[in-house]
């Protein structure tokens, strides 16, 4: 873990949010389709390399939900 | 925030919770249970008990992955971080998860090499750089995790790295909440359905609950509006006596699920014949274990891993909390001997646990109006 994925785990939610039922929103920034990874970046700036094999084709710009290092679904605006 | 600021909108909270009184039956005691432990955490960080009629009482059930860590599993983890040569790799939470003789963290002041991961992925990035040395990671959590190691695990194939393995302690969320039904020391009306586990899962594992047991279920998020918009549309089914699964966080989860993360998982896992549980025993076909096609990767066949059983400390009642049959605070060591920094039970341990949970949260407020 980095330091900057630690200071994300502790900062909005106060506890690591890979360990439980909690995932983050973040937003694709660049694309490696040979690996089938993408960096993507959280809302409080700290960026990642995510597996995207469970939601490919993913394009910069895309937001995804992230569980442990890999994107579970997309995320679609919805009202409450 | 997006997908987040609108879903905690106090207006909005406080018009849900208006609704929830209007459908609760005066004299009537509502049961409802929330499987996850993000919801747990939820529920206690924004106050959500505080916003509903006393007669409403929630129940935090076993969702929260390194609660569930029996302490067996632990030492078994702690004997492989021993051996020479190995870089064990896990979780943050799970670090510090006590076994019969210390925790993860304590063998690795003792010298073990343990090492923090956010994924799978640095496991094997530590492995890539570190060719000379067995790396394992030790996988836990529910549906949610477990894509996630089965991906790295098929690119450790194709990447034919041969010193990493990974002691496989994923578990599934539909056999304990069977056993949680079967329970006599347990009476509930309706479940809040897991999230996340849901998005891979589908909302389809769940219809049993209705089926079987006449119970209503219903998928939610972790925002605050979620889980009062989840709990007015339980109370919802209850008075028309409706019983369904219904899914609230149609934002993130779809009904059948994530098929391509389901089809990773059969390839790379199979169902062990029982699991332990903490505080619930052992639960058939309720964990998983790499498949013959990985068994190479196991970590379990490749260090010969003891699986000895350890019964909980005596003082400790975390398989009560888990069940819900008593509330965190009524754990005879809850906030004394017990606290985060010092836990005897794993539910203090995660802030997903719900004695944790309660411990940061809630505990200086255990009295409501009674409707």
């Amino acid at each position: 873990m980095t330091a900057g994925q630690s200071q994300s785990c502790q900062s909005e939610e106060t506890h690591c949010i890979t360990c439980g039922d909690d995932g983050a929103p973040m937003t694709v920034v660049a694309v490696d389709l040979d690996r089938g990874l993408a960096l993507c970046a959280h809302e409080d700036g700290f960026r990642e390399t995510v597996e995207t094999a469970l939601v490919d084709p993913v394009t910069p710009g895309d937001v995804l939900l992230v569980h442990a290092g890999t994107a579970l679904t997309r995320l679609e605006a919805a009202a409450p | 925030m997006k997908f987040v600021d609108e879903f905690r909108d106090p207006e909005l909270g406080r018009a849900v919770a208006g609704e929830i009184l209007s459908l609760v039956e005066p004299g009537r005691h509502y049961k409802l249970m929330e499987v996850c432990g993000g919801h747990t955490h939820a529920i206690y960080k924004y106050g959500i008990d505080d916003l509903l009629p006393a007669n409403v009482e929630l129940v935090h059930g076993p969702g929260c992955p390194v609660c569930v860590i029996p302490m067996g599993r632990v030492d078994d983890g702690i004997a492989v971080a021993h051996r020479e040569g190995v870089i064990f790799t896990c979780f943050g939470d799970m670090m510090r998860v006590p076994g019969s003789h210390g925790s993860l963290l304590d063998a690795k002041a003792a010298g073990a090499d343990i090492r923090m991961v956010y994924s799978p992925l640095d496991a094997l990035r530590i492995a890539k750089q570190n060719p000379d040395r067995e790396v394992v990671f030790f996988a836990i959590g529910f549906e949610t995790t477990a894509p996630s190691t089965a991906l790295t695990l098929k690119r450790a194939r194709v990447e034919r790295l041969t010193n990493f393995s990974v002691m496989c302690s994923h578990v599934t969320i539909v056999p304990p909440l069977r056993a949680l039904l079967e329970s006599p020391d347990l009476r509930l009306d309706g479940f809040i359905g897991p999230g996340h586990v849901s998005t891979v899962v589908g909302a389809r594992p769940f219809e049993f609950i209705p089926a079987d047991y006449g119970k209503p279920v219903v998928i939610a998020g972790f925002e605050p509006l979620d889980i009062l918009q989840a709990i007015e549309m339980i109370l919802r089914q209850l008075a028309g006596a409706r019983c369904e699964v219904e899914n609230q966080y149609k934002r993130v989860v779809p009904y059948e699920g994530n098929l391509r993360a389901l089809e990773v998982m059969a390839e790379v896992f199979e169902l062990r014949p029982h699991f332990e549980w903490r505080g619930l025993g052992f639960i058939s076909h309720s964990g998983l274990k790499l498949s013959d096609a990985y068994a190479d990767l196991d970590a379990e066949a490749r260090f010969s891993v003891p699986g000895v059983r350890v019964a909980d400390p005596k003082a400790c009642q975390c398989g009560e909390v888990l069940k819900g049959v008593i509330k965190p605070w009524e754990c005879k060591v809850f906030g004394t001997a017990c606290t985060p920094e010092r836990p005897i039970g794993t539910c203090m341990v995660s802030s997903e646990g719900a004695c944790a949970a309660y411990y940061n949260f809630g505990r200086f407020a255990r009295e409501r109006e009674v409707v």
